[in-house]
């Protein structure tokens, strides 16, 4: 069954909970604490260890008398790309498409040569450093204070130095169980489900809206073009989606390669002949 | 509570939070709905996919606002000119709910002769006394015939019933007026106005929702009145997607509050015995706080089965059920009094638990300093926090504080087992998934081996003042021998004994109608009685939901009712004000009361009941009163007596405010507390030095010292900072992300500047153009991963005059880039001269009498010698709060 | 649609602006991911050229004229060396190094990393062979080892080495990366070309120590059509990147690349190579000339791969560029 989510930004509220519980649930550590000023946005990305990212858009218009003011939220999540530019690009064969239709890294196959990371058209994956819990001040004063944390090995420990994304929960997916971040959400903001009737769900949500005066689209829920297809994880966007942080034209790497490798080979074999006439002529 | 107790009869939340749902229209003011409460707010977006419309009210456009069809912007502190506004809105277009304001409001009721309004006192009501500096209350009440019983005005006409009362009261309340005095542009206002009647009346039904932004002001308790008079006149009272939410704050703040951190009442709202009353003996308590109508007449029985409970086979009738042993009150043991007791060296030890002032009080420094002057402190905490940590702290200096500190190790909740009350009044259960952690223990525990180790210190004594100690029931050993080897108490034992029992069987007593003032039955929270009604049953364990009330999910006090007081969503004939609306109704063949909750009226009496004049308890009330606590079973528009500010809500400015009060010459609230000395300096009103308004509020991150811990939620908002609008940013200087220094008369903080649009500036009166800063209240200097100073150092302390709870959302400062300059030692020494320094139970304005006996507002002593001091450290012992949920 | 309402002002301090741009982007953040790639994947990547360009020169060499016999030979073992080491920086690159082997886990055609990693191992195959032979052929080893390596593998090493130094090409090219991505044609050829020059300047360097010069001159020549050719293409492909070009042709790194890989590292040693075949040098001047002419095209190749590596990155910082990708 291929099963994904349809991320519905018209209901979210930006708890962020879905942030936290996938953090918690895949023991991932902090990335930092850094006041970045934007919004209510401090984490600013999908990073190795963010596997879901909270974006919020302020539209304020401070000097006019009609408040019509927007904050718009969107949890962030990789895509599961149906034709997944990290999937091409891994030469190790540690990115796979799991009996979920989902792309999930095996962290104990990825050699971290990081590669993937920079195959993503949408900015997802990456790597995840070593852990060193002095250094990333993740656990460190926790284990001062709490000896629980003392002899666990967290996930990032035991799989630092390789490339790391959002696994669409396999984990969970295998008991049964919903991604954490879906069952934290509490507006429902996230659904997960089987895609079929996700899209199905999506498509009526958009006409719904339009009969309430609300423009929305959907992203990813067809084809996105670039080679890509759709995504298993789509969203309802109410506004263009570079507002969110996604590309309007996404393009899969990998179409680029016949063209690359026939300009490479023109040109070895133009340098070759040239090269041997040279040598010939001389 | 007083807000909504006194209206309506119970303090508690009228609705329950899955009710929201059904609304068709949700107002949220005075509070950040969708942030502080994001579960919750599920049930709000629910409503807003059935078609409901969403409204906010706040200074700052907010994650709420974000989800909200309608926000409108307003000056914090102003929400009475806001809501009075719609009142006079919906009074003046006589589109309140007539039928409904007839039969269950106090519309009708005559107000004295001789009360005069504020608005011919210049803000004031009769009744106030230069010289006492409060009010004489007894103009404050309704016309009685000779036999006392209230005159009414059937017809409305009268010039001296409560609706024309009101209207007089209110017709300053225009929306121009709302304009020049909340900043609101009168559009907004208007549309509100509209949507609320629009969505209101037999077919339809609004709901409000408010927290601390309404509670914490020194009129909180008058912000709520106003929601509950604009409620009842518009009809949503007791009725489905109706009613008004109050959201309670942390897990367990409603349970706290039921039964009875706070030091003025005892388990199940039952009033602390006072020695300001004299109740010197069980009688005299009795008499002064058993009333002749209403339910409140059932007192006896549970005061008696409440002394049943803590002292077990010693409580007999012949030593008045041990009613003696109960400490009484001396004067205002609030915190914040306690706590300027503090400083002035007059309390000698502290209990602090599951609570952190050092980094949540207001006035901070005065806080913290306070602690230097004890003998003796102990923290019970899963976290080194500023409180315990005090000595540490920035400027001070360890070698010069004498203070013992005693840190221990707290059980968090997944390694404790018990109940919690949530929002809707709602007890869970839940159960222990681990072992607390090497050293630490449940709470119960810690309190549970402190009363054995007394109990066995004070073993075969003589003397009488121990008795107390040594005839308290305290039998709860754990029935697992897992727990019982550790010394764990049995959390059920507790809760079943909060339930109650018949004293000569030990069954467990099933409903509190059953409880009797005989010394046959014990229970130890009377609004508890029915959630274990059997050996086997814990209702608060049930875990199955429905479309509708979802009867089994939990268990709701009082009875398990949702939506109290819902015999208000019948019409008086007992049918169903519609078909849309039905929820609880009269079955004429079964001769019943039904619905889909379980109602909130005696279940057999017909809707035809006549009252009887003079009758005793529920007797006085007719069978279409749904208001059943209150003395005349009515929901009280005009309240008298009750509250100390007055009868009806009128708009006075934030003790620190940047504006005149435009309303009235009494610029702000005459009753409110304060301490005006040099370690809790004020802003003067309307100074230029502080120019703009201060709020303050907490983010979905954060939640103090648990979360700054906590690296997944220290990265979401790992510093403390201010937001503030970019007009006023561009004109101090101030850029995004950068450091800003906020300042008020008491001192300075810094934090990181959040420049945004969401931070509306606003437009008053003659063009004034204000400016609003809002700071996160979570943060604190702690050493963990999310840090930055608490704003609470930049507020003095001064507190409403019925619940006293602290100002903390309508205040001055002033603001400028950079950061702050080092602090240094405190100001434990400034010098107070001795005669302004508290003791213990001394307040600077009123005592803390019952709020429910008008009679005993008139005479109020102060008491202040030493004896006392260690008498009220005994309440404080028991985990004392700030108590922020008053408010409500 | 809904613009941001907010004075400029106030936002200039954290982003580091001085105003807000026409579109707003989410708060200037980028929207891909940049490589982590340092020192040792611009090594690599410039090794990888020199060595497949010395593969190819060993082929073209002739075994029955003296100076492209020695070349030949000279190439063989220098395309051998760094076949060697360049797996090593590779691994250095890897998060977890000792995972280097789950590289051979499989061949996959759509992966440039792959195939690159493929052509690497089989590169190095070809070479040790031809490196056996020659040892044999100098006696080191028995003479009866040259039958381990079979006339074909010579060929093949220079079909190998083309590809080698055309992968790396395709291998940045074929990524998200705009930059990279709207050079689909031009980084690949670019970078066989400044392959092509590297391992001339390799090989007439090596020449020259040897006293090698008939070769040098055929070597410069060859050099001099590829740096000609190089060049052409990096114009071309600041031409067709237009504004997905910037972060390599513009500012302080378009500077760069003008005066050390354009200037110096190819117009400068194309100028001391025709120098070279116009006029006849005193021989130390003209080892002189061949040294500098070789050591400017080696740098002038490493700098132009960091230029690549690193206007990569600023690629990926660049949302705007992002939003749309090259197809
Ligand atoms: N994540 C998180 N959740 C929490 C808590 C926490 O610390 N963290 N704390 C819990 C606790 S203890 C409590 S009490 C609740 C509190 O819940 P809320 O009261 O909802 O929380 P506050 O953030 O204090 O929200 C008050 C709102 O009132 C606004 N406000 C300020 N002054 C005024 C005014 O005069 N009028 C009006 N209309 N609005 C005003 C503020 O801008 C703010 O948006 O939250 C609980 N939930
Ligand atoms: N300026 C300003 N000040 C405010 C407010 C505001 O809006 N503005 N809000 C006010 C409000 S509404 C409130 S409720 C207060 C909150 O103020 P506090 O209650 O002081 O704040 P918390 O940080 O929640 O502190 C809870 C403490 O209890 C500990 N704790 C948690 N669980 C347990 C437990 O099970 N057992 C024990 N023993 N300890 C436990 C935590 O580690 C923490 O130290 O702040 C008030 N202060
Ligand atoms: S979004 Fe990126 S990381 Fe996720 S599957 Fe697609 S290409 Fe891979
Ligand atoms: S970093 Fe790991 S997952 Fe990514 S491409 Fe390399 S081996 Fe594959
Ligand atoms: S599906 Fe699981 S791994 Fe993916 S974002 Fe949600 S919680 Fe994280
Ligand atoms: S949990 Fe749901 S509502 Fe909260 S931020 Fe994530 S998606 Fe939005
Ligand atoms: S922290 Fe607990 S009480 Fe607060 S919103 Fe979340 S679930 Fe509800
Ligand atoms: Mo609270």
């Amino acid at each position: 069954m291929s099963t994904g989510f349809f991320t519905d930004t018209t209901l979210c509220i930006g708890c962020k909970a879905c942030e936290v519980a996938c953090k918690q649930w895949n023991e991932l550590p902090s990335d930092g604490y850094e006041f970045t000023g934007n919004s209510y946005d401090n984490t600013s990305q999908l990073s190795g260890t963010t596997w879901r990212h909270v974006a919020f858009v302020e539209q304020m218009h401070v000097e006019e008398t009609t408040i019509d003011d927007r904050w718009l939220m969107m949890s962030d999540v990789c895509k599961h790309c149906t034709h997944a530019g990290c999937m091409e690009a891994c030469p190790t064969g540690a990115i796979i498409r799991n009996e979920f239709d989902s792309v999930f890294v095996q962290p104990d196959i990825c050699n971290g040569c990081g590669y993937c990371v920079v195959s993503c058209p949408f900015g997802v994956i990456d790597l995840v450093n070593v852990f060193n819990a002095e250094a990333s001040g993740a656990y460190g004063l926790a284990t001062l204070n709490d000896q629980r944390l003392d002899d666990k090995q967290t996930a990032v420990q035991a799989t630092g130095g390789v490339a790391g994304k959002c696994t669409l929960c396999y984990d969970r997916q295998t008991l049964g169980m919903t991604p954490a971040c879906a069952k934290a959400c509490p507006t429902e903001s996230i659904q997960f489900g089987n895609l079929e009737e996700l899209r199905e769900r999506a498509n009526a949500r958009v006409e719904s809206l339009a009969k309430r005066g609300i423009e929305a689209s959907l992203y990813g829920a067809g084809d996105v073009g670039g080679g890509i297809g759709a995504l298993n994880a789509f969203f309802l966007l109410t506004d263009r989606p570079e507002a969110y942080n996604l590309p309007v034209e996404p393009v899969l790497p990998s179409t680029r390669q016949p063209a690359g490798y026939t300009a490479a080979a023109l040109t070895a074999a133009g340098l070759a002949i040239a090269g041997w006439m040279i040598f010939r002529n001389a | 509570m007083p807000g909504l107790g006194t209206s309506f009869g119970r303090g508690g939340a009228t609705v329950w939070v899955p009710d929201l749902a059904h609304a068709d229209c949700i107002l949220i003011e005075g509070s950040n709905f969708a942030e502080a409460h994001p579960v919750a707010f599920r049930f709000v977006m629910q409503a807003k996919e059935r078609g409901a419309t969403i409204i906010h009210v706040d200074p700052r456009f907010t994650r709420t606002s974000a989800m909200a069809d309608v926000y409108a912007p307003i000056r914090s502190g102003t929400d009475i000119v806001f809501l009075g506004g719609i009142i006079n809105h919906v009074l003046a277009n006589e589109s309140y709910f007539k039928e409904y304001v007839a039969a269950y409001t106090n519309a009708a009721h005559l107000v004295r002769e001789d009360f005069v309004d504020t608005e011919d006192l210049h803000g004031l009501f009769s009744g106030w006394d230069e010289e006492k500096n409060g009010y004489d209350v007894a103009t404050w009440d309704f016309e009685r015939d000779e036999h006392g019983a209230v005159v009414n005005d059937p017809t409305l006409q009268h010039p001296r019933c409560v609706l024309n009362v009101m209207r007089g009261h209110f017709a300053r309340y225009t929306p121009e007026m709302v304009e020049d005095v909340c900043g609101t542009p009168r559009a907004s206002f208007l549309k509100i106005a509209e949507l609320l009647a629009k969505n209101s009346g037999r077919e339809r039904t609004t709901a409000f929702a408010y927290a601390v932004g309404w509670t914490q002001h020194t009129a909180g308790v008058q912000f709520i009145r106003t929601a509950a008079i604009l409620q009842l006149l518009l009809g949503n009272i007791g009725r489905p997607g109706g009613g008004i939410m109050a959201l309670r704050g942390h897990a367990n703040i409603q349970g706290a509050t039921d039964i009875a951190t706070l030091y003025d009442l005892l388990p199940g709202y039952l009033a602390m015995p006072s020695a300001l009353r004299n109740e010197q003996t069980l009688e005299q308590y009795l008499k002064s706080t058993t009333k002749p109508s209403g339910w409140w007449a059932n007192t006896p029985k549970y005061v008696v089965s409440l002394l049943k409970a803590f002292y077990g086979d010693a409580a007999t009738k012949d030593n008045d059920f041990c009613y003696d042993y109960l400490p009484q009150l001396t004067g205002d043991h609030s915190t914040l009094p306690t706590t300027m007791a503090m400083k002035d060296g007059n309390v000698k030890g502290y209990f602090v638990i599951g609570q952190n002032p050092g980094a949540s009080s207001q006035n901070g420094e005065l806080t913290r300093s306070a602690m230097e002057r004890l003998d003796w402190l102990v923290n019970i905490d899963f976290y080194d926090n500023e409180t315990v940590s005090f000595w540490k702290r920035e400027g001070a200096d360890p070698s010069k504080i004498a203070t013992e500190v005693f840190f221990l190790p707290a059980a968090t909740v997944v390694e404790k087992e018990g109940t919690m009350v949530q929002t809707s009044r709602l007890l869970q259960w839940h159960d222990k998934a681990i072992d607390p952690a090497r050293d630490s223990h449940s709470d119960l525990w810690y309190f549970y081996d402190l009363g054995k180790r007394l109990k066995a210190l004070y073993a075969g004594s003589n003397d009488p003042k121990d008795r107390p100690i040594l005839d308290m029931t305290w039998e709860y050993d754990h029935d697992d021998p897992h727990e019982r080897a550790k010394g764990e108490p049995s959390a059920l034992r507790v809760l079943r004994e909060i339930n109650g029992f018949y004293t000569a069987t030990g069954e467990q007593v099933k409903a509190f109608t059953d409880l009797a003032d005989d010394g046959s039955t014990a229970a130890g929270g009377w609004i508890f009685t029915g959630v274990c009604p059997d050996e086997h049953t814990n209702h608060a364990r049930s875990r199955s939901g429905d479309d509708s009330t979802s009867l089994n999910w939990g268990w709701a006090w009082p009875a398990n009712r949702r939506t109290l007081y819902n015999r208000a969503s019948a019409d008086p004939d007992g049918k169903p004000w519609s078909e849309r609306k039905k929820y609880v109704w009269w079955d004429e063949e079964k001769r019943e009361w039904t619905g889909y909750d379980v109602p909130d009226f005696p279940k057999t009496k017909a809707p035809a009941t006549p009252a009887i004049p003079g009758g005793k308890g529920l007797d006085a009330h007719s069978g279409a009163d749904p208001f059943i606590m209150n003395v005349d079973g009515k929901g009280q528009l005009f309240v008298s007596g009750a509250l100390k500010d007055g009868p009806l809500p009128a708009h006075y400015e934030p003790l620190q405010s940047v504006v005149r009060n435009p309303l009235y010459e009494q610029q702000s609230n005459p009753m409110l507390r304060q301490w005006d000395r040099p370690d809790n300096a004020y802003n003067k009103a309307v100074d230029a030095a502080y120019p703009y308004v201060l709020t303050t509020y907490r983010v979905t991150e954060m939640s103090g010292i648990m979360t700054r811990y906590v690296p997944w939620l220290a990265e979401l908002q790992p510093a403390a900072f201010c937001e503030i609008n970019p007009e006023l940013a561009v004109e101090k200087g101030i850029k995004n992300g950068g450091w800003v220094t906020i300042s008020t008369a008491l001192g300075e903080m810094e934090a990181r500047a959040l420049v945004s649009g969401r931070l509306r500036p606003l437009r008053i009166a003659k063009g004034q153009r204000v400016h609003q800063i809002g700071i996160p209240y979570n943060y604190g200097s702690q050493v963990a991963f999310a840090r930055g100073d608490s704003v609470g150092d930049l507020i003095a302390l001064s507190m409403d005059p019925n619940v006293s709870i602290h100002e903390s959302k309508s205040l001055t400062c002033n603001i400028r880039a950079g950061r702050r300059a080092p602090r240094h030692s405190g100001v434990v020494d400034a010098d107070v001269p001795s005669s302004e320094r508290t003791t213990m139970g001394q307040s600077s304005a009123l005592g803390p009498e019952d709020l429910r006996d008008p009679a005993a507002l008139t005479h109020h002593a102060r008491a202040n010698d030493g004896k006392d001091a260690s008498h009220g450290m005994r309440q404080m012992g028991q985990g004392d709060r700030p108590s922020p949920e008053k408010g409500a | 649609m809904h613009n941001v309402a907010t004075p400029d002002e106030a936002f200039a301090g954290a982003s580091g602006r001085d105003s807000l741009p026409a579109t707003p982007t989410y708060f200037e953040r980028p929207m891909l991911k940049a490589p982590h790639w340092e020192w040792n994947v611009i090594t690599y990547l410039f090794l990888g050229g020199v060595m497949g360009g010395l593969g190819v020169l060993a082929t073209i060499a002739r075994d029955d004229r003296d100076d492209e016999r020695r070349l030949r030979r000279s190439a063989r073992y220098a395309s051998f060396a760094l076949a060697a080491i360049n797996p090593l920086i590779l691994i250095s690159h890897l998060g977890r190094p000792e995972r280097f082997l789950h590289m051979l886990r499989i061949v996959k055609f759509k992966s440039p990393m792959s195939l690159g990693v493929w052509g690497l191992i089989l590169f190095s195959g070809a070479a040790g062979a031809n490196v056996a032979r020659e040892l044999a052929d100098a006696g080191v080893l028995p003479r009866w080892t040259r039958h381990f390596a079979p006339s074909i593998t010579t060929p093949l090493q220079a079909a190998l080495g083309a590809f080698v130094a055309g992968y790396t090409g395709v291998l940045l090219s074929a990524t998200a990366i705009p930059l990279w991505g709207a050079g689909k044609t031009h980084i690949p050829a670019a970078s066989v070309c400044s392959g092509f020059a590297g391992a001339c300047a390799l090989a007439s360097l090596l020449a020259t120590i040897e006293g090698n010069h008939a070769v040098t001159r055929k070597l410069e020549r060859l050099e001099i059509v590829a740096g000609g050719a190089e060049l052409a293409i990096l114009l071309d492909f600041k031409r067709a990147a237009g504004s997905y070009g910037a972060p390599m042709f513009e500012g302080a790194r378009g500077e760069k690349l003008r005066t050390h890989t354009l200037l110096a590292g190819i117009v400068a040693p194309m100028a001391l190579n025709l120098i070279g075949s116009a006029i006849r040098l005193p021989k130390p001047l003209d080892a002189v000339r061949t040294t500098a002419a070789s050591i400017l095209t080696l740098f002038g190749g490493y700098v132009l791969r960091e230029t690549l590596i690193e206007a990569g990155k600023a690629s990926a910082a660049d949302p705007r560029a992002a939003f749309r990708q090259p197809r």
